[in-house]
C-alpha cells in the first residue's frame, strides 16, 4: 500500500458525473436510418399514414362521387381529370385509393392490437410462470396455429353477414369490418404468443431480473418494468409484420366478395372492379399497387427494426 | 519454399517471407491477429474474399503456386500441401460419416478400388491412435471426442502422403491433457511420412517443443526467423525478446516483481498501422529512425533473419 | 411418437369441433338456408330439418356428423346434390395439380438461384437476387396474378385467362397440351412467390454455411468448389429450407381460394368460397376437416423430416 497511512482514507469531495451515452432508444434510431431498407420501410409507412390521415383534404373528388357519369363516363382511362381515371361506376379511383388508406391502417392496427394483447398475456403467463400453465396455454396456442385461419374467417364472415339480416345490428355503420377486424385479431395471436413465451422465459434468467428479485422488487414490477422492455424490440418487430399480414388479409377477402360493401376499402375496390379488369385495368392496378406498397412498407420496416434492435454482425 | 506478400483493401500480410525445408518444422509464432493463419492460407491459396493475394511468390517443390490455375491448384491441394484446422468441432462436417468424408477426399485424388481405400483409411485411423475404425467411420462428428476429432482431421490431411502439411493453432482448443499427445501423434507421423510442417501457433511451449526452425510475427510482418533452439536463447529481434521475457516460466522466480512483464500498448490495427517500424510504439529500444524507416530483413550468421533497424537492417521509407 | 400422432387427431378432431359449434352458434343452419332463400316450401324446410337432425342437440349433431365422416361419408352437397367426398377429391386434385408443381418448381429454382448468390456474396448478382427475392416474396399474391393475366393474357394474348380447360375446342386438339396451357399462368404466380421465399431463406443459410470452417477444410482436401458447394454447403443449408416447405405448402393451401378466384380455377378453394356464399355446410365442414387433416398432416411430416435429415437430432 503506498502512502497512505491506515485509519486515514481519502473521500473524494466532488462527485464526477459521467457523460450520458446515447440511450438504447437513440443507438436504435440511429441504426434504424443507417438501415437503407428498413428506412425506406419507415418512408412508406409514414406516407401512408399521412395519406390516412388527410384523405379527405387532398383527394380531389368525394368517394362516392360519380359526377364522371356525365363527363367522362365510367371505366375512362387516366386524364387530367381523373389522375387513376374511373371505376366501374364512375368513382374517380384516385379519391378511392386514398380513402382507403385509413381503412387499411384500422384494420391493421386494429387487428394486432387485440392480437397483442391475447398472445402477449397469453405467451407471457406461459414464460414466466412455467409449469403446467405453461403446457396448456402452449397446447392452445397449437392448437389455433393448426386452424387453416383464413378458410375459417370466410367461413364466420360470411355466416356472421347472414345471421345479422334482419337483426338491429344490420344497420351498424362497419359492422362487417369490425367483424373482421376482431376475427382476425382473435386468431392472429398464436405467433406473438409464441415468441412471448421464448422471451419471457429467456428474460426470465437473466442476470438483471435475479438482482431485481434479490432487492425485493415485487412480482408485478419485475414483469413490467424489467423484463416487458427488453422483450418489447422483438415482439414490435413481429406485430409490425402483423400489421402487414392483417391489411393483406383483409384485402384477400374482401376480393373474395366476403368483405364489407359499405366500406372503402383496397380489397373491397379489387372486388368491385375485377370483372372490368380487361377495359379499366386501372382501377385495380391503382389499389392494387397501394396494398403491396402498403405491405411492403410494414414489411421492410419490421426487418429495419429487427436489424437496429439486434445488430447482426456484418461480415 | 518462399512466401508472398498480400493485401485486402488493408494490407493484412506485407513482407512476409519465410522457408521450410525437407522434413522440417517450421513454427510460425505470434500473437492473435499477426496474420499468421492468414499466411498459411495464402501457401494454400485460400485466402478467403475480400481479401486477395496480390504480390509475391510462393515457391512449392520449384514451383511458383501463384501461376497455377484453379485446376492445378486443387489438384495440389489435399495430395502435395494439406492443412489441420484449430477447431476440430467445425472442421468435420456434420451431417456426413466420418467414413463418407474420408473416402470422398481419397476418391477424387487417387483412383483405388473399394477395397484398398477402405484399408488405407482403417491403416491411417490406425496410425494416428483410433481404435475400432469400422465403427468410427459410420459415426457422425458429433459423437466423437475433441480429441478423436482433431486425430481425425490430422487423418484426413495425411490420407495422400502429402508433403507439407499447414497445422494451424492444432491443439489450442483441446484440453491440456490431449494436446501433448497430439503433438507428439504429429511429430510421430511427420517423421514417418517425410513430411515438412508449417506450425501456426501462439504457444511459445509449442513451438518450444515441435520446431526445428521458428519465424515470429507481428502485425502482419516477419521479424526475426531462425533456428529454434537459438532463437529461443538468444532472441535477437526486441519484439521477441519481449514475447520470451512475458512467458511465466517455472525456471524463473518472481518473488521479487510486482508484476509479470507484459509488452506495453496493444497491437496496432492493420487498417492504421504505425508508420516506419510497426513495433516501434511498443519497442524499448525505439528511436528516432525507428519512427520514418521500415527495416528491411538481413541476415546474420547461420541463416537467422532479423528486421529490426539496431540490428543491422536497411530501412525504407514507409 | 405415438404421443404426437394422438396429440395430431386430438387436434383434427378439436378443429373440426370447432368450426362445427362455431357455425352452429351463430345461428341455426336451416334457419339461416332459408333466410337467403326466401320462398321455401314448409315442407321442404321439414325435410331438411329433419336430415339435419336438428331435433337433437348441437353436440349429438356433431357427433353424429363425426361418425359418418369416420366412414367415408361426408354427406350431400345441398347446391350440387351429389356426394360430397368424390366432390372433393376431383375438385382437391385440380388444386394439388397447380400447388405440387408450384413448390416442386420453388425449389428447384431457389436452390439454383441461391447457390449462385450465396458464393458471390456482395456482389451485384448477390444483391440483385436479394432484392428480386424480396420484391417476389412481398408483392400479394393476387396482383401478381393480375398482372400476369393482364399482360399475358389480354394485351399479348398469349395465355387464357381463366379455367383449366377450354369450353369448346381444345387447344391443338389435345386436352393434356390444352390443359397444360391453362396451368401457365396460375403455377407462375405461385412459383414467383415460391421461389422468392425460399430463395431468401436458402440464401441466407447458404452464406451461413459457406462460412464455416468445414467448408474452409473440405476446399483445403482439393476437392472441386463445385462439389463443396453442392454436397457440402448445400446440404447443410437445405435442411431448415426442407422443414420450411411443410409451413409453405400451408400457406398455399390457405390461400388457394384467393389463387383460384383470380384465374376462376376449378379447385378446391374456389369449391369453398362458392359453399361459402351458397351455404353448403356439408360441403364447408367436409373442406375445412380435409384442410386440417392435411396442414396436421404437413406439420407432423415437416417434424419427421428434420429427425431424418439432420443426424444430430434423435426422437428423444
Amino acid at each position: 500500500m503506498s502512502g497512505v497511512p491506515a485509519g486515514q482514507i481519502a473521500v473524494p469531495t466532488a462527485r464526477r458525473r459521467l457523460p450520458r451515452g446515447p440511450g438504447n432508444l437513440r443507438q436504435g434510431w440511429d441504426r434504424l436510418r443507417r438501415n437503407r431498407t428498413g428506412f425506406l420501410g419507415l418512408c412508406l409507412v409514414t406516407l401512408v399514414v399521412l395519406i390516412a390521415i388527410l384523405a379527405p383534404m387532398i383527394a380531389p373528388y368525394a368517394p362516392n362521387d360519380q359526377s364522371a357519369m356525365l363527363h367522362f363516363g365510367a371505366q375512362a382511362p387516366p386524364s387530367a381529370a381523373h389522375w387513376f381515371g374511373t371505376d366501374r361506376s364512375g368513382y374517380d379511383v384516385l379519391t378511392r385509393t386514398l380513402y382507403g388508406a385509413p381503412t387499411a391502417l384500422l384494420v391493421g392496427l386494429g387487428a394486432m392490437l387485440i392480437a397483442a394483447v391475447i398472445g402477449v398475456t397469453v405467451g407471457a403467463l406461459a414464460g414466466y410462470l412455467g409449469g403446467f400453465a405453461d403446457e396448456l396455454l402452449m397446447r392452445a396456442t397449437e392448437f389455433f396455429l393448426v386452424i387453416p385461419v383464413f378458410i375459417v374467417i370466410l367461413a364466420v364472415v360470411r355466416l356472421f353477414g347472414v345471421v345479422v339480416i334482419g337483426t338491429p345490428l344490420e344497420g351498424l355503420p362497419f359492422l362487417k369490418l369490425d367483424a373482421i377486424i376482431v376475427l382476425l385479431g382473435l386468431f392472429g395471436w398464436p405467433p406473438l404468443a409464441r415468441l412471448a413465451r421464448a422471451e419471457f422465459l429467456r428474460l426470465k434468467q437473466a442476470e438483471f431480473v435475479e438482482a431485481a428479485r434479490c432487492i425485493g422488487a415485487r412480482r408485478r414490477d419485475i414483469v413490467f418494468r424489467h423484463i416487458l422492455p427488453n422483450a418489447l424490440p422483438s415482439l414490435v418487430v413481429v406485430t409490425a409484420l402483423g400489421i402487414g399480414s392483417a391489411i393483406l388479409a383483409e384485402a384477400m377477402i374482401s376480393f373474395l366478395g366476403f368483405g364489407d360493401p359499405k366500406t372503402i376499402s383496397w380489397g373491397q375496390s379489387l372486388y368491385f372492379n375485377y370483372q372490368v379488369l380487361r377495359v379499366a385495368p386501372w382501377a385495380v392496378l391503382a389499389p392494387g399497387m397501394a396494398i403491396f406498397l402498403t405491405v411492403l412498407g410494414f414489411n421492410l420496416l419490421a426487418d429495419g427494426l429487427s436489424d437496429a434492435f439486434n445488430p447482426r454482425l456484418k461480415q | 519454399m518462399d512466401f508472398p506478400s498480400r493485401a485486402g483493401a488493408v494490407r493484412a500480410i506485407d513482407d512476409v517471407a519465410f522457408t521450410v525445408g525437407r522434413q522440417e518444422t517450421l513454427g510460425l509464432v505470434g500473437e492473435s491477429g499477426s496474420g499468421k493463419t492468414l499466411s498459411s492460407l495464402a501457401v494454400l491459396r485460400l485466402v478467403p474474399p475480400p481479401a486477395r493475394i496480390v504480390a509475391g511468390r510462393i515457391v512449392f517443390e520449384g514451383q511458383d503456386l501463384l501461376t497455377l490455375n484453379s485446376a492445378q491448384m486443387a489438384a495440389l491441394r489435399g495430395r502435395r500441401i494439406a492443412m489441420v484446422f484449430q477447431n476440430p468441432a467445425y472442421s468435420l462436417n456434420p451431417i456426413l460419416s466420418i467414413g463418407a468424408q474420408l473416402t470422398e477426399i481419397l476418391a477424387w485424388h487417387e483412383k483405388l478400388p473399394r477395397r484398398a481405400a477402405h484399408d488405407h483409411i482403417a491403416e491411417l485411423l490406425r496410425l494416428v491412435g483410433i481404435t475400432d475404425a469400422p465403427a468410427r467411420l459410420r459415426q457422425f462428428p458429433h459423437e466423437l471426442s475433441g480429441g478423436m476429432k482433431q486425430r481425425i482431421c490430422i487423418a484426413r490431411a495425411l490420407l495422400c502422403h502429402p508433403a507439407l502439411l499447414l497445422a494451424d493453432e492444432p491443439t489450442t482448443n483441446l484440453d491440456v491433457t490431449i494436446q501433448a499427445q497430439i503433438l507428439d501423434l504429429l511429430q510421430q507421423l511427420k517423421d514417418r511420412f517425410a513430411t515438412s510442417m508449417i506450425l501456426v501457433t501462439h504457444d511459445m511451449g509449442v513451438v518450444a517443443r515441435m520446431a526445428d526452425r521458428i519465424s515470429v510475427m507481428y502485425a502482419g510482418t516477419v521479424c526475426e526467423t531462425g533456428n529454434a533452439a537459438t532463437l529461443l536463447r538468444s532472441p535477437l529481434h526486441p519484439y521477441t525478446r519481449a514475447l520470451l521475457e512475458s512467458m511465466p516460466r517455472a525456471d524463473r522466480s518472481y518473488q521479487t516483481v510486482r508484476s509479470l512483464p507484459v509488452i506495453p500498448g496493444r497491437i496496432p490495427s492493420l487498417a492504421d498501422p504505425p508508420a516506419g517500424c510497426r513495433f516501434h510504439p511498443r519497442c524499448p529500444e525505439a528511436e528516432a529512425d525507428c519512427r520514418k524507416l521500415r527495416p528491411m530483413p538481413v541476415t546474420l550468421g547461420s541463416g537467422h533473419v532479423v528486421s529490426c533497424l539496431k540490428r543491422g537492417s536497411q530501412g525504407v521509407l514507409a | 411418437m405415438a404421443r404426437r400422432l394422438v396429440f395430431a387427431l386430438v387436434l383434427v378432431v378439436g378443429v373440426s369441433a370447432l368450426i362445427f359449434f362455431l357455425i352452429n352458434a351463430i345461428g341455426n343452419p336451416v334457419d339461416m338456408l332459408m333466410a337467403d332463400r326466401p320462398g321455401t316450401t314448409d315442407q321442404a324446410i321439414a325435410a331438411l330439418k329433419a336430415y339435419y337432425h336438428l331435433d337433437r342437440g348441437v353436440f349429438w349433431r356433431y357427433l353424429i356428423w363425426l361418425g359418418s365422416v369416420a366412414r367415408g361419408d361426408f354427406g350431400t352437397s345441398i347446391t350440387f346434390n351429389q356426394p360430397v367426398g368424390p366432390m372433393l377429391i376431383e375438385y382437391g386434385l385440380e388444386t394439388l395439380k397447380l400447388q405440387i408443381p408450384a413448390i416442386l418448381l420453388g425449389l428447384l429454382l431457389a436452390i439454383g438461384i441461391a447457390s449462385v448468390a450465396a458464393v458471390r456474396q456482395y456482389s451485384r448478382v448477390d444483391f440483385g437476387v436479394m432484392t428480386g427475392a424480396l420484391l417476389g416474396h412481398s408483392l400479394p399474391g393476387f396482383l401478381v396474378g393480375i398482372l400476369l393475366i393482364l399482360v399475358f393474357a389480354y394485351w399479348l394474348g398469349i395465355f387464357p385467362s381463366y379455367g383449366a380447360y377450354s369450353t369448346l375446342t381444345p387447344l391443338w386438339g389435345s386436352s393434356l397440351a390444352d390443359s397444360l396451357w391453362h396451368m401457365v399462368l396460375p403455377l407462375a404466380m405461385l412459383t414467383l412467390f415460391n421461389t422468392a421465399t425460399l430463395t431468401l431463406l436458402l440464401r441466407a443459410n447458404m452464406v451461413d454455411v459457406l462460412r464455416h470452417d468445414y467448408i474452409m477444410a473440405a476446399r483445403a482436401s482439393g476437392l472441386p468448389e463445385r462439389r463443396v458447394v453442392f454436397r457440402h454447403a448445400l446440404r447443410n443449408a437445405i435442411i431448415p429450407v426442407l422443414t420450411y416447405l411443410g409451413i409453405l405448402f400451408g400457406l398455399m393451401l390457405a390461400t388457394a381460394p384467393v389463387t383460384e378466384s383470380v384465374f376462376t380455377w376449378p379447385g378446391a378453394g374456389f369449391l369453398y368460397i362458392n359453399a361459402i356464399q351458397q351455404l353448403d355446410y356439408p360441403v364447408i365442414m367436409g373442406e375445412t376437416l380435409v384442410v386440417t387433416i392435411m396442414l396436421v398432416f404437413f406439420t407432423l411430416l415437416t417434424d419427421i423430416a428434420y429427425v431424418l435429415i439432420d443426424p444430430r437430432i434423435r426422437l428423444e
